[in-house]
């Protein structure tokens, strides 16, 4: 943490202090961990109590978590790739002269 | 009895009209407290108004140049819509008593009141005149900002939603040229010009694929409070028309579909947190679309219900993203993060916002986009029901993670500002109480829905929808935290991406001012021509005529001879042939 933020540490809100922990590296890093454990979790229910869906595909073991899995990825790499990869532009794109001008 | 007589005296007039009344009122009144009570007044006594009918009915009705127009239609439809609407302006006015603008109070009140006027409308000709209204209000919303941006942003807006008005009022002169009817209901069909040109006129509302960008465009650019106000009214009162006029409408299913999937997208890497929310509106309106292009009960339950919640969530994730622009100045995601230890309250609703349009277990978006999931499902619509669970993760990405993780956690930029007013807090806390409320009595709810009946035989908090939908969560939260592990989540970057409205900010504009730099040339170039030639004609007409000029030169005589014969000869030939 910088000196800034130490000196800006005296003004943190009183009710943010009991949950300063949230910004702590540790808890970062052991999301990782505990997102992935409590998806295997859930998909353990699947294994024991199989689900029942109008859309048969919906009924394979751990279905909602591969497809949550899938799409999130897709979503963040077409983002990445396509969207910002071939439609970004400069802060200043629509300053330039047509539009705000 | 007095109380009864003024409650049956009332019982014609729509509660939009207090509403409108209170916004012109406010026109006229400079102290700032008395419009804020006014702000706050309306929306209850058009509450009280909308508690008043006690049958389903058309009332309100006003003879005007020859047509009937009919103001208030209480039935299931508008009772929904018109409920979350009032409470909306209710939010809405209690989270702006903070400032002290008159045209912002005035506007927003005509707005609102003007929403709630469409909502009721029971024919063409009075929503075109409440659709047009929402229009021209909600434009100086955007325009409060004050800046050329926000300037240049509104016109665009007034420009395509005055257009949508234009539209809707010609395919309701077509229509009613050829039925002699001016009803707005189930009667539309895109299959007429006149259906197709008012079902085009709410797709620009609703933001439709390609007619889209009015909305990321214009609602960033709003004022703080504009934003929140108008991510209430405009594309839910146009959700609402298609669910009055084009349920069941086959293509709305694909277009809706599309809706929910492409914004995603864009919000991944949008970098103003309040364009990705308007990106995640957009998304949102596509469940509503999709619900009502199926348009059985329970799908058009999810749809209103849907809209209903949406409202509320959609209005607190903007509160929270407005309050953050309020005290750090920006909300921009390369600028931001770390501020919970300063706003722990804004970052609380902001949090149960996100929760809640992620639709997790016990709240509002779990129990509302569950009746559209299973209707679609129902319905064996498998693979628009796919896009939407693929839609459902990426809410997740941009409105649940996102949104508070970028604002308030991710990198402590050693931003250290005030929490937000109390107004605010207390606007955003109201939200949030109704988005944990409405997750956990939903019966409330489903029995407000259009047809409460197939809305209450639904059970959404089954063992399989719980667990379907927590793996659905985790799993993409997974995602997110091994993307950031490995560095493979996009960091939050300085920059735009450009949209459809290149289309027309950059390429049909260029164009035109391509082709008037053209005609400019054109003109000034034929103006050399003509000027050129002019003075060249002149200057040889100077050349032969003038007293210096050819023709007062002399002339040898035997020229001048030979040149006598010749005309001569001429004429005699010419008197010769002639009959």
């Amino acid at each position: 943490m910088s000196d800034d933020n130490k000196k800006n540490d005296e003004l943190i809100h009183p009710l943010a202090r009991p949950f300063l922990w949230l910004d702590a590296k540790w808890l970062k890093s052991s999301m990782f961990w505990i997102f992935g454990i409590l998806t295997v979790a859930f998909v353990a229910a699947d294994v024991f109590h199989p689900r029942h869906e109008y859309v048969h595909l919906a009924e394979i073991t751990g279905f909602y978590a591969m497809w949550g899995f899938g799409a999130f990825v897709l979503a963040v790499m077409i983002g990445w790739i396509v969207i910002r990869g071939v439609l970004g532009r400069e802060e200043n794109y629509w300053d330039e002269e047509g539009d705000n001008d | 009895m007095i109380e009864t007589f003024h409650i049956e005296s009332l019982a014609h007039v729509s509660p939009a009209w207090p509403v409108i009344i209170a916004g012109l009122v406010a026109a006229l009144i400079s102290n700032n407290h008395v419009r804020k009570a006014l702000a706050l007044l309306a929306p209850i006594v058009a509450l009280v108004l909308w508690f008043n009918p006690v049958t389903t009915g058309t009332y309100g009705l006003i003879e005007f140049g020859g047509f009937t127009l009919e103001t208030f239609r209480y039935d299931n439809l508008s009772r929904i819509w018109s409920l979350v609407f009032i409470i909306a302006a209710f939010i809405n006015g209690l989270y702006g008593l903070h400032e002290k603008d008159r045209l912002a109070d005035v506007m927003g009140l005509i707005y609102s009141g003007a929403g709630l006027g469409a909502v009721f409308a029971g024919d063409l000709l009075t929503l075109f005149f409440f659709w047009e209204l929402t229009a021209i209000s909600s434009v100086f919303l955007i325009w409060g900002s004050r800046n050329n941006a926000s300037y240049k942003a509104g016109l665009r807006y007034l420009g395509i939603h005055i257009l949508s008005g234009v539209l809707l009022l010609a395919g309701a002169v077509i229509r009613a040229s050829e039925t002699g009817s001016w009803a707005f209901d189930g009667s539309l069909s895109i299959d007429t010009v006149g259906g197709f040109l008012i079902f085009i006129a709410f797709g620009i509302k609703c933001a439709f694929p390609f007619l889209h960008n009015w909305l990321q465009d214009a609602y960033p650019k709003a004022t703080i409070t504009g934003a929140v106000v108008l991510s209430a009214f405009t594309t839910k009162l146009a959700v609402y028309a298609l669910a009055r006029g084009y349920a069941g409408t086959e293509i709305l299913i694909y277009i809706g579909a599309v809706m929910t999937a492409f914004p995603v997208f864009f919000a991944v890497v949008e970098n103003d947190l309040r364009k990705v929310l308007s990106y995640s509106l957009n998304n949102q309106l596509g469940f509503m679309v999709v619900g009502i292009g199926v348009g059985t009960e329970l799908a058009l339950n999810g749809a209103a219900a849907h809209a209903f919640v949406h409202i509320i969530y959609k209005a607190l994730l903007f509160m929270s993203m407005g309050a953050v622009l309020h005290r750090v100045g920006t909300v921009k995601g390369s600028e931001l993060g770390g501020l919970f230890k300063s706003m722990p309250a804004t970052t609380v609703f902001c949090l149960i916002g996100a929760a809640s349009i992620s639709a997790f277990p016990l709240f509002s978006g779990f129990v509302a986009k569950a009746l559209t999931l299973a209707a679609v499902a129902q319905e064996h619509h498998t693979l628009v029901w796919l896009v939407l669970v693929f839609a459902s993760a990426g809410v997740l990405e941009h409105s649940g993670i996102k949104i508070p993780y970028f604002a308030f956690f991710a990198h402590d930029r050693g931003l250290r500002v005030r929490e937000a007013p109390v107004n605010m807090l207390m606007a955003m806390g109201l939200a949030a109480l109704l988005c944990v409320y409405l997750g956990i009595n939903y019966g409330v709810l489903y029995e407000l829905v259009p047809y409460p009946e197939a809305a209450l035989h639904y059970e959404p908090y089954t063992f399989d929808h719980i667990v379907g939908q927590m793996q659905l969560l985790l799993a993409a939260m997974f995602a997110f935290t091994l993307l950031v592990r490995f560095n493979l989540y996009p960091e939050e970057k300085r920059s735009v991406n450009i949209d459809f409205d290149w289309v027309y900010r950059r390429f049909l504009d260029g164009t035109a001012r391509w082709g008037w730099q053209m005609i400019d040339r054109l003109n000034a170039a034929v103006g050399n021509i003509v000027t050129a030639t002019q003075a060249r004609m002149g200057g040889k007409a100077f050349e032969i005529f003038s007293p210096g000029g050819q023709l007062s030169r002399d002339i040898p005589s035997g020229v001048l001879a030979i040149w006598t014969s010749a005309l001569l000869a001429v004429v005699l030939l010419i008197a010769y042939l002639a009959p």
